[in-house]
């Protein structure tokens, strides 16, 4: 099977100890449990058999200052802690590895390159809210993951490091690798655990929240790849160490996918609190603009971010700093654009994405965002009317906050923001039935 | 009664939370959402997904309420009422919410409102008129699932035998996927595809066509599911409602009947919401069932039997014959030469006024109204009339922590008990196990399904007892005095008998024996075997050593409309004594003679000792399992008078055949299985030239000149009856018992039971067209192993065979069946399969062969 690797900053990463998750990236072995024991791995999970407490995990966590990387930055140490501890019902964890959103390629590394830290990762977190089955759940389409991911699973029991009684603890950890069918949506806990449960991947209203009944109507954690990856390395570094990286709020590494017109797209782990035009610019990172086109805007976290405008982003990359130029962290996707690219042709793009993806439960989700993709697109192809982009607007706000999950408001922030930002461009589009950009282009 | 016994609980350790819906103060308990609370205090929430039987989801949005400190509009379906709260249901941001909604809704909904069957009862045409605009601000062309239909409208695809689909006009609820799923346990619907082209559909390859079905378009919030019962016949605002009930379940089943008054028309069933009996979902029996009203193969006028052949004639001929017929035979024979047999279907009135034209006119206790039962008791006492007369609550499964089925295929018997213990499952998740001699798709919610060997009924019961006893669950005195009386006396033995895993028999002992409000209900296997008195003397036994009925209910279901009402009205030949008290008292005096159940009159008739014979709504020949032995009876008698909405295979060899009307055509009432009383309305008048059973009976008694045969007198003497209380003290001790068995003879080894097709119920159903939709002729339904086996598949003509008979039928295979057993439906006259039965077997058991083609 063909297979072509992704930028990624591991030699940087090598050479800094903080940067953990892309320590050994680069090697090949590090697939391979003999390496990754040799490197210290599962030597977390052992310790957290033999000497911690649940309680004192937890707390160990909390104090790490490790927040959910998969886009929402929830505190992970608090979301274990709402398992409750008098429930008769079974546990479960669930490793959310249905990397879909548009821009994201960094689970996709630690899985393809070292799958065991994830597995010891999922295996600390079962422990610390008394789970004994654990799955991860990952998307259809990676077939290389998914093979890498079953491959390390069953090393991990061939070695004792899964299985009954684990290192004669008496703890017992079962794992499931749960591929999906490759929709967007299951990337929501929620809808994630209906796909388990066979059911249509579409998400429930919370709440119940999954800690309190998740899968199978039993509490429930559902984390992100690198999330439980960091776990180890707070093990065994110490909540002390990984608090001590990042800023005050926003703790810890945290994976970047670069992509778009930047001379050097790819994978880059860096404490939170870079700086994004260092990203950008900086030679080890983005190695600055593709052909020194300049710049016409950034999406910071994710297709369904709001966007930055080319003054916006001396900024760092933490989820506070995000949130105060109204963006957001998200997971990490950075999306550059210069200014040879015409913004409707990127939200016709994301639009199509989002209405694609609608799971179909909720109104607003499902039939709004087929709505704005005909709307935009008759904008984009010359087509579009006075008062469009009010009815855009009008509708976007009929969909923003009134869904079962955020798929809807994924789907019309960066509209939303894209009419903020470059509402100029629109009006021209419009006015002028062609694009600004290519000015030069003619429509039909 | 469940209601008031539901009152009576205190209702002291529920917490409440009180707060504010615009503007008033409502306590409710916790747990309570915002819509039902509103909806409690009269403020109507509109909704489209949400269905007070199903989980809510939120899909919809519609329901929408601004509450005060939330920055977003919440849905209210969803939202549990807290302490403090304030909410406006009506406010500006509501309204414009709602109306966002609608909107959005309407971008690829067709507005075909004109051709829509759902026209005029649509929630999405009434919430457009209150919420939506005008005019559409979507100005694309609307989403069509096929290419055709960007010209028309139409979309109609046949998904089940009686539902049609039309995607474009589903706003996608999602209502029927999840009352199917959740609701009736079925698969057979599901959504495909996703966003905004997402459908509903049959599963691929397959069609709706569970036993619930109809509901799935009651339910439907638009025209998207429609049935052909229905379609394209009325519009729903010409038509008028009228409430009754079901005369095909025992349970009385609530439901309207909407009929057109100057076509004296009914053209549809839906539910009406009784919360102790049916909560809002009807069998398709119940929806479909009424067709039978409208068919034309009704009897039009009375028949007289004249040189062989059976002529029309008018009702004063035909009534002046009876009077004669019956005269003369009085005379010429003496003594008691008259029998009676009657539906337990038929009203109050009808069954009681029949009793007292047996008794009074003919001075007979030939008297039966179980047309369908071979070898009944006699005495009224028996252990099968104890555990009968037993009284069952259905809304008391609902709080059962354990609840056992023994020996009933539930969908097929009583599909509203069925769904109520759904509902429980899905609910509070009691403990359910299902006991019967072949695996049954009703166990789909039981915790262990327990199939034990056909005939071995009582050693299964008993094993159950034994395991108790090993397990030490059980008072031990009581056990002491139970190994007794009762052969074999050790698990082991038992289980050799029966079949059944010691293991799990060990978890339901325990289970049974630590349940604190058990319903322990039990069906028409027990009822219908030769052997019945001597498995409800295991299941007494049972209950004596659990203490089930102290700590429940336990009880052999009544199977048709109006059993239970047929048992208090005297309708038995021997009843209970308070009831032969009152009967005496009304009919001045009480007859001497022998009392006769339907097998002792047809022996009787054999040895010509009666002569002659009314049956009023009974077709024994089509439903009596060994129709040799009634074929061979009524060709003795000399006089047969038949009454019946159609021909049947009785009313041909009767010398006198009554056009009788449906329950929809006359007020009656009914005592359902919980011993309610509950009134059919009459819908229609008879179309026919037909009447009701009463007024035949009065009409034949005055001629003979009885008198105190009209309505009123009727009346007043049955609610002496009604008031008796029929319940029947449990016996003091355990009661001796020991395993029958029966050998098998040659090569005749598969044992073989009658059912009740789903979408049948009885003889009379086969002229429901929708119904036939489902299901139209007999088949023998057998496991996939034994078709494997003998080399069969679907459709393949078998014959099958037992001693006295054989008989072609198609194979149809379950897949919720897994033993070596045959079923065959009982409800189609063109497959004669009672005649496959012989009375005397307590297990039938045929051969079967492959017609060669």
């Amino acid at each position: 099977m063909h297979y072509s690797p992704v930028i990624t900053n591991a030699d940087i990463a090598a050479k800094d100890e903080n940067l953990h998750l892309f320590q050994y990236v680069e090697d090949p072995k590090q697939c391979e449990i003999d390496t990754f024991v040799s490197r210290g791995g599962y030597k977390a999970w052992k310790k957290v058999l033999d000497s911690i407490s649940r309680e004192d995990l937890i707390e160990t966590i909390k104090k790490s200052g490790l927040r959910g990387r998969g886009g929402a930055g929830f505190p992970t140490g608090l979301k274990w802690s709402f398992v409750p501890k008098d429930s008769p019902k079974a546990r479960y964890l669930c490793c959310n590895a249905d990397e879909s959103e548009p821009g994201t390629c960094k689970d996709r590394v630690i899985m393809e390159r070292d799958p065991h830290s994830i597995i010891e990762g999922m295996a600390i977190g079962s422990y610390a809210i008394g789970c004994h089955l654990m799955f991860i759940y990952i998307r259809g389409e990676f077939t290389h993951c998914i093979e890498k991911m079953e491959k390390a699973m069953e090393e991990a029991y061939a070695k004792g490091h899964l299985g009954k009684n684990i290192y004669g603890s008496g703890y017992d950890l079962d794992m499931i690798v749960h591929t999906g069918g490759g929709a967007y949506i299951c990337g929501e806990e929620t809808a994630l655990l209906n796909s388990i449960e066979g059911e249509r991947g579409q998400s429930r209203m919370r709440p119940p929240f999954p800690a309190i009944e998740g899968l199978y109507a039993c509490p429930t954690i559902v984390n992100n790849v690198e999330s439980l990856a960091a776990v180890p390395h707070i093990i065994n570094r110490g909540a002390e160490w990984y608090a001590s990286l990042g800023t005050e709020k926003s703790k810890g590494t945290k994976l970047f996918s670069l992509s778009g017109h930047v001379n050097r797209p790819g994978n880059f782990e860096v404490p939170l609190g870079f700086n994004l035009k260092d990203m950008i610019y900086s030679p080890d990172y983005g190695g600055g603009m593709l052909g020194d086109v300049p710049l016409k805007g950034v999406i910071p976290g994710g297709a369904s971010t709001p966007m930055l405008l080319p003054d916006m982003i001396d900024v760092a990359l933490d989820y506070e700093s995000l949130q105060e130029k109204d963006s957001m962290l998200g997971s990490g996707a950075i999306i550059v654009f210069n200014e040879n690219t015409c913004i409707v042709w990127v939200i016709k793009k994301l639009i199509h994405f989002f209405r694609h993806e609608s799971c179909g439960k909720c109104t607003p989700c499902r039939e709004g965002t087929g709505w704005l993709e005909q709307m935009i697109n008759r904008i984009e192809a010359g087509q579009g009317q006075t008062g469009d982009l009010e009815k855009i607007e009008e509708v976007c706000g009929n969909i923003l906050g009134r869904t079962i999950c955020p798929l809807g408001d994924a789907a019309v922030m960066p509209i939303q923001s894209a009419l903020r930002l470059y509402r100029d461009e629109w009006q021209y589009h419009i006015d002028h039935k062609k694009c600004m950009v290519k000015s030069n282009f003619e429509f039909k | 009664m469940s209601e008031a016994v539901k009152k009576e609980q205190p209702n002291v350790s529920v917490p409440t939370v009180t707060f504010t819906i615009d503007g008033q103060s409502v306590t409710v308990p916790k747990g309570t959402t915002v819509l039902q609370a509103a909806r409690d205090i009269g403020i109507h929430i509109p909704t489209f997904c949400w269905h007070p039987q199903l989980k809510s989801v939120g899909a919809c949005r519609m329901c929408y309420v601004e509450v005060e400190k939330m920055p977003k509009l919440m849905v209210s379906c969803m939202l549990d009422a807290m302490e403090g709260m304030v909410v406006y249901t009506n406010s500006d941001q509501v309204r414009q919410g709602r109306k966002a909604v609608i909107e959005f809704i309407l971008i690829n909904h067709p507005l075909d409102c004109p051709t829509c069957d759902k026209g005029g009862e649509c929630d999405l045409q009434n919430l457009t008129f209150a919420h939506g605009f005008d005019d559409s601000r979507y100005d694309f062309k609307k989403y069509r699932f096929k290419e055709d239909d960007m010209t028309t409208t139409f979309d109609d695809k046949k998904i089940g035998p009686e539902i049609m689909l039309n995607r474009n006009r589903c706003i996608l609820c999602y209502k029927c996927v999840r009352a199917n799923k959740n609701a009736f346990g079925e698969y057979d619907l599901g959504a495909f595809e996703r966003g905004n082209i997402t459908q509903i559909d049959a599963v691929p390859g397959g069609e709706v066509n569970n036993p619930f079905s109809g509901n799935l378009v009651e339910i439907c919030p638009v025209g998207a599911l429609t049935n052909s019962d229905w379609r394209y016949k009325i519009r729903v605002w010409l038509t008028q409602t009228t409430p009754s009930i079901c005369n095909f379940t025992s349970s009385g089943t609530n439901c309207t009947f909407y009929k057109e008054d100057h076509q004296n028309k009914i053209f549809r069933v839906t539910s009406r919401e009784n919360e102790s009996i049916d909560n809002g979902w009807i069998p398709d029996i119940t929806r479909y069932g009424y067709q039978i009203i409208n068919s034309p193969d009704r009897l039009q006028t009375p028949l007289i039997r004249k040189d062989g052949k059976q002529v029309k004639a008018t009702w004063d001929e035909a009534i002046d014959y009876i009077a004669k017929k019956y005269t003369e035979i009085k005379e010429s024979v003496g003594g008691v030469c008259i029998g009676g047999l009657i539906s337990p279907s038929l009203d109050n009135r009808s069954l009681y006024s029949f009793s007292k034209m047996i008794r009074t006119v003919c001075k007979s206790n030939n008297i039966d109204f179980r047309g369908d039962y071979r070898m009944l008791p006699s005495s009224p006492d028996s252990p099968f009339g104890v555990l009968r007369s037993q009284p069952f609550s259905i809304s008391a499964i609902d709080d059962s922590d354990v609840i056992v089925s023994f020996g009933s295929d539930l969908i097929h018997e009583h599909p509203n008990e069925y769904l109520r213990i759904r509902k429980a499952y899905n609910n509070t998740n009691p403990k359910i196990y299902s006991i019967m001699p072949y695996a049954v798709k009703s166990a789909d919610v039981a915790n262990i399904e327990y199939v034990y060997n056909p005939g071995t009924d009582e050693s299964a019961v008993n094993a159950i007892c034994l395991a108790a006893i090993e397990e030490n669950v059980v008072d031990s005195a009581l056990a002491n005095d139970y190994l007794k009386k009762v052969l074999p006396s050790t698990l082991k033995d038992a289980v050799a008998l029966c079949g059944l895993d010691e293991k799990d028999l060990r978890v339901l002992a325990r289970s049974i024996a630590d349940g604190k409000n058990i319903t322990f209900l039990i069906g028409e296997i027990v009822t219908r075997s030769k052997s019945r008195d001597a498995i409800s003397a295991a299941l007494l036994n049972m209950n004596k050593l659990f203490g089930i009925s102290s700590k429940g209910q336990i009880s052999i279901l009544a199977r048709y409309a109006n059993s239970k009402g047929a048992e208090k009205l005297g309708l038995l030949p021997d009843p209970i004594a308070p009831i032969k008290e009152i009967l005496k008292k009304n009919f001045n005096g009480y007859p001497e003679s022998e009392p006769r159940n339907t097998d002792e009159m047809m022996a009787h008739i054999r040895k010509e000792e009666i002569k002659g014979l009314f049956v009023f709504g009974s077709n024994p020949m089509m439903l009596y399992p060994d129709k040799e032995f009634i074929k061979e009876s009524l060709d003795k008698l000399d006089f047969l008078v038949a009454c019946d909405l159609f021909e049947t295979e009785t009313t041909e060899s009767a010398d006198v055949v009554l056009p009788l009307s449906g329950w929809a055509e006359y007020e009656g009432d009914y005592i359902n299985l919980e011993s309610i009383c509950q009134t059919a309305k009459q819908a229609v008048k008879p179309n026919t030239d037909s009447k009701p059973a009463f007024e035949i009976i009065r009409l034949i008694a005055e001629k003979l000149e009885k008198s105190n045969f009209d309505s009123e007198s009727l009346d007043k003497e049955l609610a002496d009856c009604l008031a008796v209380n029929t319940v029947i003290q449990f016996p003091d001790d355990f009661i001796e018992m020991k395993p029958q068995t029966e050998e098998i003879i040659d090569e005749y080894t598969l044992p073989i039971f009658i059912i009740d097709d789903a979408h049948h119920s009885g003889y009379l159903t086969e002229k429901s067209p929708s119904l036939n939709n489902f299901s139209a002729e007999a088949y023998l339904m057998m496991s996939e192993e034994l078709a494997a086996k003998n080399n069969m598949k679907n459709g393949d003509s078998i014959r099958v065979e037992s001693i006295v008979s054989k008989v072609i039928l198609p194979v149809k295979i379950s897949q919720s069946l897994d033993s070596d057993v045959l079923l065959v439906p009982r409800n189609f006259q063109s497959s004669p399969v009672t005649s496959l039965f012989m009375r005397k077997r307590r297990v039938d058991r045929v051969k079967i062969s492959k017609v060669d083609a």
